[in-house]
């Protein structure tokens, strides 16, 4: 999606998904940890944003957060989050409860440890029939059905009574797929969805969920690790590293004319013509920690050209038109 | 499911047999002492000589296992050196006491290990889960024996609400014997449980830290729906198997709780057998209430097994 | 991966919460047991009367001034009594743990290092040991050994047995994982230099918590056994004796019956929350096992 499309969305009505200013900290023995650290991230209709980073990055934070599912010992010190313009933060959680399985839906990393072992594939789609509809099982269960047909999951009414185990990996992210859309949510966070699957698979399933988005309108914050698969699915995407947004923009322009040197070093790591399947990216050095967070830019440890501007943290500054990188060199290149 | 209820049962008879190869040997193991046993510490060579041909105590020990197995199978428990009646038959009537002790503690024993050990680990690190811990832990380091003295004291004596002590069949008078077994399943029963919550606490701790109860949350399910609907089966799988054996090593406290609540059981045949050094009702007995343990195992085994979808159904596709 | 990185956070930020009131339970559980083993050593020294005096003049006195604890049926001191009882369930558990330990060690290391036909035939002979429940094979071990106190040391002792060597064996064969005793072996250590350099510091730990827990119910054991007349004979006292003719007089003097069962929790729990405390400092890992 072009910068010109989205900012003629932006006309129309809120974003699906509004996070603002959000930060999460965790008190530990050695002061707050901060790891997320004011992230601001909008997802618009019917657009799959990416949210890419490596593992400590903050993403599946942020994930959580939308959810409402933080663990007891995160606390949201600033930001909120806005589902179509109403608040989530400080809803109460039987609120928060209507709100997630029918407005937002998750689609996990394990889909094998994701489903219930001892439950049948066709209760465990169709419980948000039974959960929000105040359906009663039977209605539930032909629902169940018809959603894992929706996903092209062969025979669907015999896998429905069959149970987790009895389903290969690339069935089971699919019957997790039922399970997210049963209720059509307008907003789907897939967190790392295909990182567990086979390379065939993952790519059945990526299209699966494209064809999920172009069919029944659904928005998607996709998380990854994987700059291959943002290429292939996101039309924006987020730049995430150590808590911080450092890039952000279109996928396009971003692979164009990567604005941060992080972003950079992630193409060069995984160059977008093959699907990569390493976890850990190869850049020299590693995240600083959460406690002991620099005051500068994050990066300057791993950084190759940095200078002495970088002691000083840069806000998101223009590349281009809606088009964002925080960092120095941004405002001397142009 | 029929072919995991066969295997178990095939897995239950070498396992009896064993085990009365075992106590067989033990009780068997130190020469003349069963003839010591039966005529006197005084007794003579000659006499023990001819007390041990007589009983066949004189043969090679494995002869004698086979002999003695040979007839246990078909109920022959030879004759009590006491009072030189068959075994057998006293086994079988005293059988149907211990039993129902045995289900009775079982029952209270899970009935408040469950529900406790699961609202332990649904508050996990917070207050409630450390006061239900704290009382497990106490509770798990009461002697059952001593429980028993104390509830009789409380019960019976002080506030005088229950019999101390007698048996009186169900078929003949249903609440006196529900009344005279009260107290005994509660000693036997309360202990267990203490140690059973600890156990259920841990296992439905590692199931809620799950994935799948991730996902049942991020449906939007309630907390009572988490639990019931989620969590319990999958904690109830492991637990059944690990509490059966916890369970299994107090039941042998059911000879002092016979004891001391004069129940007629087989336990109590086993003490009668220690006291009079009866060795043929010792051996019979001691070996009846570990079969009786051991069924116990296969059995709830049994139902963790049929719980758990993956034992039941066909492993996984390609 | 969300659930596990939320956990790992949260295990990460309660480490601090966790370790301090981890050793609240080292320390409660030392105490207790501090307060048992001083007495089993210092019982000549600190009871105020000799447990053997009788004095039927005084007898069944309840807990007064000059009996704290009161009298029994021939008007022995009840404090003396319990006092000079912890001696021998002391004396008791630590011999009958030493003799599992020590054997239960052997056939577990045996079984993991030479694997196997020896590893089975041991293991399924510990597996058939380990089913009976614990009383009653005591019971009928003395029944067949006869009753005294060193019989009773073994009895308890081969109860303990098939549970160390579960662990040795488990320790062993983790050892035996590791790669420095392929080097070791390439230098040309013997077999035994290995077994005492390399698997014994490594199984240590595991092994004294599993001791603290079988100290506690050794404890238990040899109070059911006296309880039943099998351990300890009058005049000596015992918890279980004590309690067991305790019983006899519940409606006139309660106390006797109720304070050798105090000693006894007092003694079992302190040894489990010793166990416990040493786990949680030493070895977190084993906490979530049942």
């Amino acid at each position: 999606m072009s910068a010109e499309a989205r900012g003629h969305r932006r006309q129309d009505r809120p974003p699906v998904l509004g996070i603002a200013g959000l930060t999460i900290e965790f008190a530990t023995r050695r002061g707050a940890a901060r790891v997320v650290d004011d992230v601001t991230l909008d997802v618009w209709p019917q657009e799959i944003v990416g949210l890419i980073g490596e593992s400590g990055s903050g993403k599946t934070m942020t994930a959580l957060a939308v959810l409402g599912l933080l663990p007891r010992t995160a606390r949201i010190t600033t930001g909120d989050i806005r589902l179509s313009g109403a608040s989530l933060l400080g809803l109460p959680e039987a609120q928060l409860r209507t709100i997630r399985g029918r407005q937002i839906a998750m689609i996990p990393q394990n889909p094998m440890s994701a489903l219930n072992p001892v439950l049948r594939v066709g209760a465990q789609v169709g419980e948000p029939y039974v959960l929000h509809r105040g359906a009663d099982w039977k209605t539930a269960l032909t629902q169940a059905v018809r959603r894992l047909a929706d996903v092209h999951l062969p025979l669907p009414d015999e896998r429905a009574s069959e149970y987790p185990h009895q389903f290969s990996g690339g069935m089971q992210q699919r019957a997790m797929t039922a399970m997210a859309i049963a209720l059509d949510p307008p907003l789907l966070v897939a967190d790392e969805p295909t990182t567990a699957l086979d390379v065939t698979i993952q790519a059945q399933i990526l299209r699966l969920l494209r064809e999920i988005r172009d069919e029944h309108h659904t928005s998607m914050l996709f998380i990854t690790h994987d700059l291959a698969v943002v290429a292939e699915m996101c039309d924006w995407v987020y730049v995430m590293y150590a808590g911080r947004i450092l890039e952000q923009g279109s996928v396009e322009r971003i692979f164009a004319r990567p604005g941060h040197p992080y972003t950079q070093a992630l193409l060069r790591a995984t160059p977008t013509g093959e699907a990569a399947q390493a976890e850990l990216i190869s850049i020299p050095g590693s995240i600083p920690s959460p406690v002991d967070l620099p005051r500068g830019c994050r990066f300057v440890d791993r950084c190759p050209y940095r200078f002495k501007h970088c002691d000083e943290e840069p806000p998101l500054l223009t590349v281009e038109a809606d088009h964002t990188a925080r960092c120095w060199l941004v405002e001397t290149h142009g | 499911m029929w072919r995991l209820i066969a295997t178990r049962l095939a897995a239950f008879v070498p396992t009896v047999l064993a085990t009365s190869l075992v106590l067989f040997v033990t009780v068997n193991v130190v020469p003349g002492s069963a003839a010591k046993a039966a005529l006197g510490i005084d007794a003579t060579a000659q006499a023990i000589a001819r007390f041990e041909h007589e009983q066949g105590l004189d043969r090679p020990l494995h002869v004698q296992y086979l002999d003695w197995l040979g007839k246990a199978v078909r109920g022959d428990f030879g004759t009590s050196f006491q009072n030189h009646l068959p075994v057998g038959p006293e086994l079988v009537s005293r059988l149907p006491v211990t039993l129902e002790l045995a289900i009775l503690a079982f029952l209270i024993a899970n009935a408040i290990a469950v529900p406790l050990g699961a609202l332990a680990a649904y508050h996990h690190q917070q207050r409630l889960d450390s006061v239900i811990s704290v009382f497990a832990t106490v509770l798990g380091a009461v002697p059952s024996f001593w429980l028993a003295t104390v509830l009789i004291l409380i019960l019976a004596l002080t506030v005088k609400v229950l019999p101390a002590g007698g048996y009186v069949p169900f078929a003949e008078n249903p609440a006196k014997n529900v009344s005279l077994f009260i107290m005994p399943a509660l000693s036997l029963g309360l202990v267990s449980s203490a140690l059973l919550l600890r156990v259920m606490r841990a296992k439905m701790i590692e199931v809620l830290s799950s994935d799948y109860i991730h996902t049942a949350l991020a449906k939007g399910a309630a907390p009572n729906v988490v639990i019931w609907r989620h969590a319990l089966q999958n904690a109830l799988i492991t637990f059944l198997t690990v509490g059966a054996v916890e369970f299994g090593w107090l039941f042998g406290g059911v000879v002092i709780i016979e004891d001391i609540f004069l129940l007629p059981g087989v336990g109590q045949l086993v003490l009668v057998g220690i006291i009079n050094r009866d060795y043929p009702v010792l051996l019979a007995s001691a070996l009846t209430v570990t079969v009786v343990v051991l069924a116990a195992n296969m059995v709830v085994d049994l139902v963790a097994a049929v719980l758990d979808p993956r034992q039941v159904h066909a492993r996984s596709r390609a | 991966m969300s659930v596990q990185l939320a956990q790992r956070e949260r295990h990460w930020v309660g480490r601090s919460a966790v370790h301090w009131r981890r050793f609240r339970l080292l320390l409660i559980g030392g105490c207790l047991v501090g307060l048992v083993v001083l007495s089993a050593i210092l019982a000549d020294v600190i009871s105020p009367y000799s447990p053997y005096d009788i004095d039927v003049a005084i007898k069944l006195q309840p807990p007064n001034r000059a009996h704290w604890l009161g009298t029994d049926e021939f008007g022995r001191d009840v404090l003396s009594r319990v006092i000079h009882a912890a001696r021998i369930s002391v004396k008791v558990a630590a011999v009958a743990v030493s003799v599992g330990l020590i054997g239960g060690g052997v056939i577990g290391i045996a079984a993991g290092y030479f694997g196997g036909p020896v590893d089975m035939v041991l293991m399924r002979f510990m597996e058939l040991l380990f089913s009976f429940p614990a009383i009653l094979l005591a019971i009928v071990l003395m029944a067949v050994l006869g009753t005294s106190i060193l019989n009773a040391m073994t009895a308890i002792g081969i109860i303990f047995i098939p549970g160390f060597s579960r662990l040795a064996r488990a320790a062993t064969q983790d050892v035996l994982r590791q790669q420095y005793i392929e080097a070791a072996h390439t230098v040309g250590m013997s077999d035994v230099r290995i077994l005492t350099r390399e698997i014994l510091p490594n199984i240590i730990t595991p092994l004294f918590v599993e001791a603290m827990a079988a100290f506690a119910y050794a404890v238990l054991l040899e109070s059911s056994l006296s309880f039943l007349g099998l351990g300890a004979q009058p005049p000596e006292p015992s918890w279980g004796n004590m309690l067991n003719t305790g019983r006899g007089f519940m409606d006139q003097a309660p106390w006797l019956g109720v304070v050798p069962g105090m000693a006894m929790l007092i003694g079992v729990l302190g040894f489990n929350l010793l166990g416990d405390g040493l786990r949680d400092v030493f070895d977190p890992r084993l906490r979530e096992a049942a």
